[in-house]
């Protein structure tokens, strides 16, 4: 990217920003909880794989929000299956994410 | 995206499969097409499902060559993450105004690298996945979305330029604006497809509720294997299910909600989802619970006794309710009719309702085309010419006239193409389409 076109798109951005009303507390808010969440699922798998039921336990969080954060952070290439537990997979951090 | 020109021999409402299929036919008759598709990707349902019945086809292999033959025609405008303003009769021709929505992505230059995608750090649940999957505030619309290119959310940019940083292609542009068109068309096909009645539509069944009541169209992106889960599980704690129920006509063939017809499809997705079930959890049991099982078309009633000899369980039962019990899962209480009307509890671990199939349009005075009793589009003479409007040049195809199958829809698209060819044929302004270029000489 040269320099014309970062100077362009920085000012682009900071009237995109102000057209859509900026960073709202709605936005803050939602922001906080969903990096928060993500967070506590890669620390809750950090020393070993574990099964959705108990990573919900471990976190506190309800079921569907867990299953959801697990579903998207092995869409995006963090947690693998590890196998199953009866009737539950097992997710891993991917040997990388460590 | 081609350059949109002032004026086309037809334009094409809607980018499902029976918008793509009027669009090539009309097109392939040598006639210019401009196809608009309010979502940014061409496809419709149909590349969201899993296979198609009764042939377990795998549905996105059949609709992927056909986007891309669309996107590819040397006579076919694509126009996607547009909404039509108005349709204005001209005597001959239509006016139509479009309204593109920003994409704040350059639709020339992006090459879909996902790059954008992976750099930014919010994640927001995904439409396409019915919200059980992920996708960032900037995102390429699905694996097989055409085109290829990214869009970015307003509602979760957090404003932060980690997409613009790191695109190879400098084609994200946060100054984009509505882009207004108007364009004539000789002939207008609409197409507009489908929604299915919403989860809140009957309270008893709890769909809006509990999460393990599931919706059938999120139930086909679970059984994708490009889906959310990659495994059918269910959503409060991914358990491989033991025991899943179809509840059918959960949202047909009843007045109470105001969809008082049969939506044709609902029999024959519940088979076919429990056939899928069952190919890749042979333990699980699966019961359907139906009024009636309706399986009229090619090859139907054949995969409908598949089924019950694959172990479906297929029962002939009214389900009253849906409760949540102890560890998330469904108690339904059902009046077994063939046991005499006795009444029962019966437990399950994930529940599919078979909603019904509503309109997917209803543009108001966007149209000049009425809606009938039912909310599709009316159809005057539907025993003789079930693809023409009551307005002349207007022609629909597929679910914007009733409820159908992906078959019928692609026959009903093949008639709207012919009709308004042959219109093109006696209009002026058809007439100056075919004799003006030479295209059909």
């Amino acid at each position: 990217m040269n320099g014309t076109k970062r100077l362009e798109w920085r000012e682009a951005l900071r009237v995109f920003r102000e057209r859509m009303g900026g960073l709202t507390d709605a936005k803050k808010s939602y922001l906080k909880s969903d990096r928060e969440t993500r967070k506590a699922v890669r620390e809750a798998l950090r020393f070993g794989s574990k099964t959705i039921p108990e990573l919900t336990q471990q976190l506190n969080l309800p079921g569907e929000n867990v299953t959801w954060y697990v579903m998207a952070l092995k869409r995006y290439g963090e947690i693998v299956e590890a196998g199953r537990a009866g009737d539950y997979f097992r997710y891993a951090l991917k040997e990388s994410e460590r | 995206m081609a350059d949109i020109k002032d004026r086309y021999d037809g334009l094409v409402i809607g980018g499902g499969i029976a918008g793509m299929q009027a669009a090539l036919d009309l097109a392939g008759q040598g006639f210019h097409v401009l196809l608009v598709e309010r979502q940014p990707s061409i496809g419709g349902i149909m590349v969201g499902l899993n296979k198609v019945f009764p042939t377990l086809d795998c549905s996105s292999c059949i609709c992927t060559p056909r986007m891309a033959e669309v996107a590819h025609h040397e006579r076919i405008s694509l126009l996607t993450y547009t909404e039509v303003q108005k349709v204005e009769p001209l005597n001959p021709g239509f006016r139509v105004r479009l309204l593109k929505k920003p994409r704040y992505v350059v639709e020339a230059d992006c090459i879909g690298c996902s790059l954008c995608e992976l750099a930014c750090d919010v994640y927001v649940r995904h439409e396409f996945d019915y919200r059980l999957g992920a996708r960032r505030a900037i995102y390429i619309p699905h694996a097989n979305a055409i085109p290829q290119v990214a869009v970015l959310d307003p509602e979760y940019c957090v404003f932060d330029g980690s997409c613009a940083k790191v695109c190879p292609k400098d084609c994200i542009d946060f100054a984009q604006l509505p882009e207004e068109h108007t364009v004539e068309a000789g002939t207008v096909i609409v197409t507009s497809g489908l929604q299915i009645t919403p989860m809140n539509a009957k309270k008893e069944y709890g769909g809006d509720t509990y999460v393990n009541v599931m919706n059938p169209l999120a139930m086909e992106r679970v059984q994708s294997s490009n889906g959310p889960y990659g495994h059918v599980l269910r959503p409060s704690d991914g358990k491989v299910p033991k025991s899943v129920a179809y509840v059918q006509c959960a949202g047909s063939r009843d007045a109470s909600i105001g969809v008082p017809y049969c939506s044709r499809v609902c029999c024959m997705y519940a088979l076919k989802q429990a056939i899928m079930i069952k190919h890749e959890l042979h333990d699980t049991e699966i019961t359907i619970y139906h009024m009636d099982i309706r399986a009229f078309g090619k090859g139907y009633e054949q995969f409908y006794r598949r089924a019950m000899a694959e172990g479906i369980r297929v029962v002939k039962a009214k389900v009253a309710r849906i409760s949540e019990v102890e560890n998330r899962d469904l108690s339904l209480r059902v009046e077994l009719i063939d046991e005499g009307g006795k009444v029962a509890d019966i437990r399950h671990d994930l529940v599919v309702l078979s909603q019904g199939v509503i309109p997917g349009w209803h543009p108001g005075d966007v149209l000049p085309v009425p809606e009938a009793r039912d909310g599709f589009f009316e159809v005057p003479e539907l025993a003789t010419k079930p693809a023409r409007s009551p307005v002349e040049g207007i022609f629909l195809a597929g679910v914007a006239t009733g409820p159908k199958d992906i078959p019928d829809a692609i026959v009903e698209a093949g008639a709207a193409a012919m009709e308004a060819a042959m219109y093109l044929g006696r209009t002026a302004v058809g007439q100056a389409a075919i004799t003006g270029s030479g295209r059909r000489a």
